[in-house]
């Protein structure tokens, strides 16, 4: 019986990896098939000329170039809200946090990271709408909504990565520094946080896949079908989940549901570039943190 | 000849999670000496080195009665009163581990690093400090062309005296050691245990020690834990 278990077990796990792992295959290589023939130049530029599409020459109307600098822009302003908050929430609760006050923020956290995306997008559709009766009717739904929305969805990412690295940290490490005249402070800045980079990098690249692939958020708080490059931080723009949601829910013709595979094959290579400009980041740092200071 | 009082305990008792580790130990450390403590594991001797740089109170569900006093400026003062600065007496009260714990930095970078935990920007004085550390732990001669290597690509041996320079860059006037030869081999342990009798002409040493023959060797005085006031060399 016991053998059996074990070796029941063994063949179980191998399974289950291996179902993981062709679906994620599966779903790749589904979209390369369908997405490869689409993906052309004329895909993200149109009839415009690449060259002065890029230097913002040319507005590109039929392309996907707006859709992609749109997704890059609002990734990067979401995720540079979310760090600085979200590291130093996560140094709270793992450094100074004590007691009855942590349990609280604990739960909390748990509960922010459990809202559904549809619901922090009505959040900040109700903020827009706020905004706009409050203070200016200039504001509406718009980028800098979306990317406040998106920066609180993926906040928990953040927070918990921060906390968890830092209180896996050995306490022979902790004290090491102590030992030598450290303040909490320092210890944090210069030995800490260093350490727990690496934990924190996962905590961002999982912020980044999900500010890029989010659709429920933008749709509600400003992303459209056709805005252009985004020209201010106050209007409209357009993004990659957003044309592939609004592709393949009404497209009129096949080649233009080949042009949502495309976008999504897009999407993925962003994102990939997004994880690997994380990584450079997180080694640069770690480089500067130990070696140069 | 008359030897000055360094550390002084009064009735210090521990307990940490609910367990009393040390009760009521009061012990005179001499300045300037060697003193060991031994006694079997888990029976508080580390414990007893935390309380007098107060690095215990970075763990959680501990607490600890009674005073520790020592001669700071030529004056017995109370290392948990009021205007003591925490950081101040940890750059006094120097501390080496167990296990050799080197930043994963350079070796320059590691000896200066109490030093910019100071606030110490000088170049010159920096430089002037971390050579003359890694002299008194006997390392400079085997390092001083490859300073800007990391830390970690040395020895054991060569890294607790790594962390041995690293304490002293401060030149600090009491010098914790728990177990410091234990990870190492014998030849390096017996280099280090040179290291310390140099050492005490500057500096009062306790040594948290489990062999009894380096013990003997090196201290001057030897407290056996569990302590009950009448154990002493």
């Amino acid at each position: 019986m016991n053998r059996f278990f074990e070796i029941f077990f063994v063949i179980w796990s191998w399974l289950s990896a291996l179902c993981l792992v062709g679906a994620v295959a599966a779903i790749l290589g589904f979209l390369c098939v369908k997405g490869f023939p689409a993906l052309n130049v004329e895909l993200i530029f149109g009839n415009t000329e690449p060259l002065s599409a890029l230097l913002l020459q040319k507005q590109v109307f039929d392309g996907l170039f707006p859709a992609i600098v749109g997704t890059l822009c609002l990734v990067v302003l979401s995720v540079l809200l979310a760090v600085p908050l979200g590291v130093a929430a996560g140094i709270y609760m793992a450094e100074y946090a004590v007691g009855y006050v942590k349990t609280c923020c604990d739960f909390l956290f748990d509960i922010l990271a459990g809202i559904p995306s549809i619901v922090i997008g009505l959040f900040g559709f109700t903020l827009a709408v706020f905004l706009h009766k409050n203070f200016s009717d200039q504001v509406y739904p718009c980028f800098l909504i979306s990317s406040i929305s998106l920066a609180f969805l993926v906040l928990p990412y953040i927070v918990r990565s921060t906390q968890i690295s830092l209180e896996e940290i050995d306490p022979a490490i902790r004290n090491t520094a102590l030992a030598l005249g450290a303040s909490r402070l320092q210890n944090i800045i210069h030995v800490l946080l260093p350490r727990a980079l690496g934990g924190i990098c996962s905590g961002v690249i999982l912020a980044i896949g999900r500010c890029a692939e989010d659709t429920a958020v933008i749709m509600l708080t400003g992303a459209v079908a056709i805005a252009g490059i985004p020209r201010s931080i106050l209007g409209q723009y357009e993004a990659l989940p957003f044309y592939i949601f609004y592709i393949s829910s009404q497209y009129a013709d096949q080649a233009e549901l080949m042009r949502g595979y495309g976008a999504s094959l897009i999407l993925i290579m962003l994102c990939t570039l997004l994880f690997l400009v994380a990584f450079l980041v997180r080694k640069r740092i770690a480089y500067q943190a130990f070696y140069k200071a | 000849m008359f030897e000055l009082i360094k550390i002084k305990t009064e009735n210090l008792s521990f307990s940490y999670n609910g367990n009393r580790i040390l009760d009521n130990v009061s012990l005179e450390f001499r300045e300037k000496t060697i003193t060991a403590i031994v006694g079997p594991s888990g029976i508080g001797k580390s414990t007893f080195l935390l309380t007098l740089n107060r690095l215990w109170e970075t763990v959680p569900q501990s607490s600890m009665s009674g005073r520790v006093k020592i001669r700071f400026d030529g004056k017995m003062q109370d290392i948990y009163g009021n205007g003591m600065s925490l950081t101040g007496l940890r750059r006094k009260v120097g501390m080496v581990f167990q296990a050799p714990n080197p930043l994963p930095m350079s070796i320059f970078k590691n000896i200066a690093f109490p030093l910019k935990l100071a606030g110490i920007k000088d170049r010159r004085t920096i430089d002037e400090n971390v050579e003359r550390a890694l002299q008194q732990a006997g390392l400079w001669m085997e390092v001083k062309d490859r300073l800007n290597d990391s830390g970690l690509h040395l020895s054991g041996g060569q890294q607790q005296r790594l962390c041995i320079a690293r304490a002293l860059v401060l030149q600090p006037e009491v010098l914790l050691l728990d177990e410091p030869t234990s990870s190492l081999d014998d030849a390096s342990a017996a280099v280090i245990e040179e290291l310390l009798v140099n050492l005490k002409d500057n500096c009062t040493l306790i040594v948290v020690s489990h062999y009894f023959d380096q013990v003997k060797r090196i201290a001057d005085t030897v407290f056996q834990f569990p302590y009950n006031g009448i154990s002493q060399q």
